[in-house]
């Protein structure tokens, strides 16, 4: 059976109306506005720290007293060790209430892949073109599937790192001292974390990526910038910060000497 | 040019009948020039399989009784060129409906259902006074009213929802549509707070996850993802900016 016979054997049909009545309390509504404007301005922090993570850690290019100097400066003023508890808060909060719109039963989840896939494939066996072409592809019910799988695999991977920084920033477990140190990072990242902060690296661009235009789009930035725009400084954001990221890996992973290092005269 | 020869591969079950098994039949056709759905399966119905069931009435994208699953994707097959689809052509009923037969659902009474539960009707500030002179209503916003008004209940925006396939009692981008078409309209008594109560919850803007694919499917192009960011913006500015 394909997808589309998957959607209508699994089917949920709307049953005939209960007549008009307010939904919900005032009360209770209030509480929902609050849950969806938590879920999105913690995805919004998250994903604007995410952008300032990747140029705190970019400072491994121009080499590791760059790197040093950079992280004991954040320890010693204080801004590291609140910032590693927040965002540890944030990640929570922003999963526990993303996680409210992922379908709970298994039929209902196979549903909506179901669907969402059969309209992501339509766009392969429809073939009009020109100006009149009544097809406008969809991809973004497909998008929202990997970001639900993307933001599991980060619940594990992510929950590891930031206890990790915790640790790393908070106590002396790790390394000379307590903080993070550049000899450190390089001997955990070589010696394999490399694969698991590659798959992290992934899911992070792409869940924040995707999670920021849907962002725009669901509270009317598509209005004033095109979709398409959007759509742009998606995949502009998306390779941009996937890229340097690698960038970083490969420098952290000991495969590849810091790039810009010459630039400190290292 | 040759024609091509199609083939279509359509869904057949009868609900009512407890010997049918949900199946796909093939029938091929050959195409002509300028070949809607509309007249590719009527086609069907009078030379190949008289007891295939669908639905048409008006066959110009007015009456919203042709939608149908079409190659993946919710459309009206009266406004679908079969020279836009692949030589295979696979059609489904809606899903979300109620399944009548084949490719026939029952959008009425779902759409009967969103509609009382929305109170999709103008709410009347006072009562009717024929006499009186009519209140002049601004051109934009009559504007924005009407373009609410071109949905034709076709079901397409409610098939290719996630959450209205998983969820029942979602008022879906149809319903969505009606809420902000009565919002706006300054004849209707209901006030930010009454809204709110069915707006500001799963069932209504907040069950939406920003799909996207309503907007991209509907076959009147209405600007449905502007309605869904117009509602959240004034649930948003009901809860923070008025004492409810």
């Amino acid at each position: 059976m394909d997808d589309a016979a998957e959607i209508l054997q699994t089917g949920a049909v709307r049953r005939t109306g209960e007549g008009p009545s307010p939904a919900v309390s005032a009360r209770e509504a209030r509480r929902q506005v609050l849950y969806e404007l938590l879920s999105g301005v913690s995805g919004l922090i998250l994903a604007l720290f995410m952008w300032g993570h990747m140029f705190f850690v970019g400072s491994i290019l121009l080499g590791e007293p760059a790197f040093d100097w950079l992280a004991e400066g954040l320890e010693v003023t204080y801004v590291a060790q609140p910032t590693v508890v927040i965002i540890l808060a944030l990640f929570i909060l922003h999963a526990v209430l993303a996680a409210r719109k992922i379908p709970a039963q298994l039929r209902e989840r196979r549903r909506f892949v179901a669907l969402a896939k059969e309209l992501h494939n339509a766009a392969g066996e429809w073939r009009s073109e020109g100006e009149e072409s009544p097809l406008r592809p969809h991809v973004e019910s497909w998008l929202w599937i990997w970001q639900v799988r993307t933001g599991m695999v980060m619940l594990v991977l992510g929950s590891f790192h930031l206890v990790l920084m915790g640790l790393d920033i908070l106590t002396p477990l790790f390394g000379e001292r307590v903080g993070i140190e550049a000899a450190t990072s390089i001997a955990r990242t070589s010696a394999g974390l490399v694969w698991a902060y590659g798959l992290l690296l992934l899911c992070v661009e792409f869940h924040a990526g995707v999670g920021l235009y849907r962002l725009a789009i669901k509270w009317g930035g598509g209005s004033r910038l095109r979709r398409k725009t959007l759509e742009r400084v998606e995949k502009f954001i998306f390779w941009f910060f996937l890229g340097l990221g690698f960038l970083v890996l490969l420098v952290l992973a000991g495969w590849i000497p810091p790039p810009l290092a010459f630039l400190l005269g290292g | 040019m040759t024609a091509r020869k199609l083939t279509f591969e359509i869904f057949r079950y009868n609900p009512e009948d407890p010997e049918s098994k949900p199946h796909m039949q093939e029938f091929t056709l050959a195409e002509e020039p300028y070949m809607t759905l509309f007249r590719a399966l009527n086609m069907i119905r009078e030379e190949q399989d008289t007891g295939l069931q669908f639905d048409f009435s008006c066959r110009s994208a007015v009456c919203g009784s042709c939608g149908m699953m079409v190659n993946g994707r919710p459309t009206l097959a009266c406004k679908t060129l079969t020279s836009d689809l692949a030589d295979t052509v696979r059609l489904h009923p809606l899903p979300a409906f109620k399944l009548i037969g084949d490719l026939s659902v029952d959008t009425g009474t779902w759409f009967r259902a969103m509609a009382e539960q929305v109170g999709a009707w103008v709410h009347e500030r006072a009562p009717f006074d024929p006499k009186a002179v009519e209140e002049p209503m601004d051109d934009e916003l009559a504007a924005a009213i009407y373009e609410s008004d071109r949905c034709i209940e076709c079901g397409c925006c409610v098939a290719s929802c996630g959450v209205a396939n998983v969820r029942p009692g979602f008022v879906a981008p149809a319903g969505m549509n009606r809420i902000a078409r009565f919002m706006m309209d300054p004849r209707d008594a209901r006030s930010d707070t009454d809204w709110f109560d069915v707006v500001s919850n799963d069932d209504g803007v907040f069950g939406c996850i920003g799909l996207m694919a309503c907007h991209d499917v509907c076959p009147k192009e209405l600007p449905l993802l502007e309605v869904y960011a117009y509602l959240r913006r004034r649930a948003l500015g009901t809860a923070f900016l008025k004492k409810a």
